[in-house]
């Protein structure tokens, strides 16, 4: 029972990720792999304010939030100078530069130590350390994020952002502000990473740089691209088919230093094979005059 | 106390691997207009190969040579074939998004095969360093010099001089002009890709000697080959390799020289390559030395 409110936690905690990413990535055409960086820098804002300054629960998920979303402007600034395979490689280099200051900073994040110990929040007297309390918080949040992400896709923005991606004359040519909506793309996606991450550093209560690599950033790409770029509810489907896959894998005698690559082949051979098997439709190319 | 000559050196050494690594990727970049982001994951399997041969099997230098430029021939062939070629008709998103699983393929691959530990290449070898001028250099460092030097020099004169190499300029020019000329869109495609996965794999091979290899260490390399890649304009090989060299002199001097108490920890070294890459990239996007292109 422990263990599938635990895979229910973490698909929650995905969920949030990857509809985070579906909006620039999946709706907007725009490669961003620095996601996963925005998580990052959720998860360390969470950790840091709640062990080292003692801030609450509020305080924390919308400092979270509210610094990832700094950190959006910036990703949003990229995308403005720079169009295609260049954004993607911005958005690498960014998400290495973030990834080298979480090892080297070490009077801050304590380098690859990580930083244990961060405390479940404690609201209107319901104690978070019971799994299945949490699982109800989680919920709500996702709930939330996922309604207000909804309603985001299907405004002026999201159509815009739509626009955009197929064919960027045409929506600048109809006076659409194209600059304005990937900004708020970017800033709404980086506050649900934020999000997400502050919830990843309450629930696991202990975070160091490994969580956060490239590894992690194609599998949360790989939920995208399962569940469909640009979908709404099949990121939500995908996600909890991929989290829960590779759990049966724990059942089978396989030492753990073969468990871990074993997981990673298994979620590239089927990004792979999603992206083989529907490499007409899944992104289409640009509409040109 | 004077470390500058030394510091020099060493940047002649590190960007003598970033130019073998990168060149690969900037050719091929020229071709199919593809960024493969699992060069660097070639360089790693080339060099765990060797070290199957080499080490683990034990079979001399000439032969375990022989066995990794087969096998890696033969790695190359098959990830671009399934991996790439399929792909670029349709959207760029789509080979990065395949290559990125592909170097995840590499990387979990080699983990599950020889483990995830550091390993070396150069055990059974004694390696003095000679002293010159107060210079401190390893046999294996000047190889890397010197086959660098001549392993580009062959490039060159393969591009430049050849009719080969004429055929791939015409290509990376306009494909289609020169498609409708007759050159062989697929052989060269291949050709080209073997070639610098071939250079990719002597790189890490050097690397190995130099200091050691793990499965992980691909990633830092692609990403050092882009960031050589763009400081000389994405697609320009001359461009690439010269800022392979001033990659390797940006970090090693930064790291190196003394700012007194503004001195930068070592642990920093490749956060160069990454904030060289967003700073080209936003202040001067087309790279240091302009490509003159001629677009139909």
């Amino acid at each position: 029972m422990d263990y599938g409110i635990h895979l229910l936690i973490l698909i929650c905690i995905y969920t949030i990720l990857a509809q985070g990413l579906n909006i620039p990535f999946g709706v907007g055409h725009l490669f961003n792999l620095a996601h996963v960086a925005v998580y990052a820098v959720g998860a360390y804002t969470t950790a840091l304010f709640s062990t080292e300054l003692g801030i609450g629960f509020w305080g924390c998920i919308y400092s979270s939030m509210a610094i990832a979303g700094l950190f959006s402007l910036f990703i949003g600034g990229i995308s403005l100078k720079l169009s295609h395979d260049y954004f993607a490689i911005g958005t690498i280099a960014f998400s290495s530069v973030i990834s080298a200051l979480l090892i080297n900073w070490k009077s801050v994040t304590r380098g690859v130590l990580g930083i244990p110990g961060i405390p479940r929040p404690e609201l209107f007297g319901i104690d978070f350390y019971e799994n299945s309390n949490f699982l109800v918080l989680v919920a709500v949040a996702m709930v939330i994020v996922q309604f207000v992400l909804y309603v985001f896709l299907r405004n002026s923005y999201g159509r815009t952002l739509r626009a955009q991606s197929e064919y960027e004359q045409g929506a600048l040519s109809l006076a659409k502000n194209t600059v304005r909506a990937r900004t708020v793309s970017f800033l709404i996606s980086s506050c649900a990473a934020g999000l997400a991450g502050s919830f990843y550093a309450y629930y696991i209560n202990y975070i160091d740089p490994s969580s956060f690599s490239l590894v992690e950033m194609i599998f949360v790409l790989t939920i995208v691209v399962v569940g469909k770029p640009g979908s709404f509810w099949g990121i939500t489907a995908s996600t909890a088919f991929l989290v829960l896959l590779p759990e049966p894998l724990r059942f089978i005698d396989i030492p753990p230093s073969i468990l871990g690559p074993m997981r990673q082949m298994l979620y590239s051979l089927i990004l792979f094979g999603v992206v083989w098997w529907k490499k007409e439709t899944l992104f289409p190319v640009e509409r040109t005059v | 106390m004077d470390i500058l000559p030394q510091l020099l050196v060493n940047a002649l050494i590190s960007g003598s691997i970033y130019a073998l690594a990168s060149s690969g990727l900037a050719i091929v970049y020229g071709l199919l207009r593809i960024l493969n982001f699992a060069h660097g994951h070639l360089m790693m399997v080339g060099a765990y190969l060797f070290f199957f041969a080499h080490v683990q099997s034990g079979l001399n230098l000439f032969l375990s040579s022989i066995v990794t430029i087969v096998l890696t021939i033969v790695v190359a062939f098959a990830s671009l074939k399934i991996f790439v070629l399929p792909f670029t008709r349709f959207s760029f998103f789509l080979v990065f998004v395949t290559t990125l699983a592909l170097s995840t393929i590499f990387e979990s691959a080699i983990s599950m095969i020889f483990g995830v530990n550091v390993k070396s290449l150069s055990i059974g070898y004694e390696l003095t360093s000679y002293e010159v001028f107060g210079i401190y250099i390893t046999p294996v460092q000047i190889l890397i010099i010197a086959s660098a030097l001549v392993l580009l020099g062959l490039l060159g004169f393969v591009i430049h001089c050849t009719s080969f190499g004429r055929r791939v300029r015409a290509l990376s020019e306009c494909q289609h002009g020169a498609q409708a000329l007759g050159v062989g869109v697929d052989r060269t495609n291949y050709f080209i890709f073997t070639a610098g996965a071939l250079f990719a794999a002597y790189a890490g091979i050097l690397v190995g000697f130099e200091t050691n290899i793990q499965p992980t260490m691909g990633n830092a390399y692609t990403i050092k080959a882009f960031a050589a890649m763009i400081l000389g304009g994405l697609g320009n090989v001359w461009g690439t390799i010269a800022g392979s060299y001033i990659l390797g002199l940006i970090e090693n001097l930064s790291i190196g020289l003394d700012f007194g108490s503004y001195s930068i920890p070592a642990g920093y070294k490749d956060a160069f390559a990454f904030a060289i890459i967003l700073l080209v990239l936003l202040f001067r996007p087309q790279g240091l030395f302009k490509k003159a292109t001629r677009s139909a």
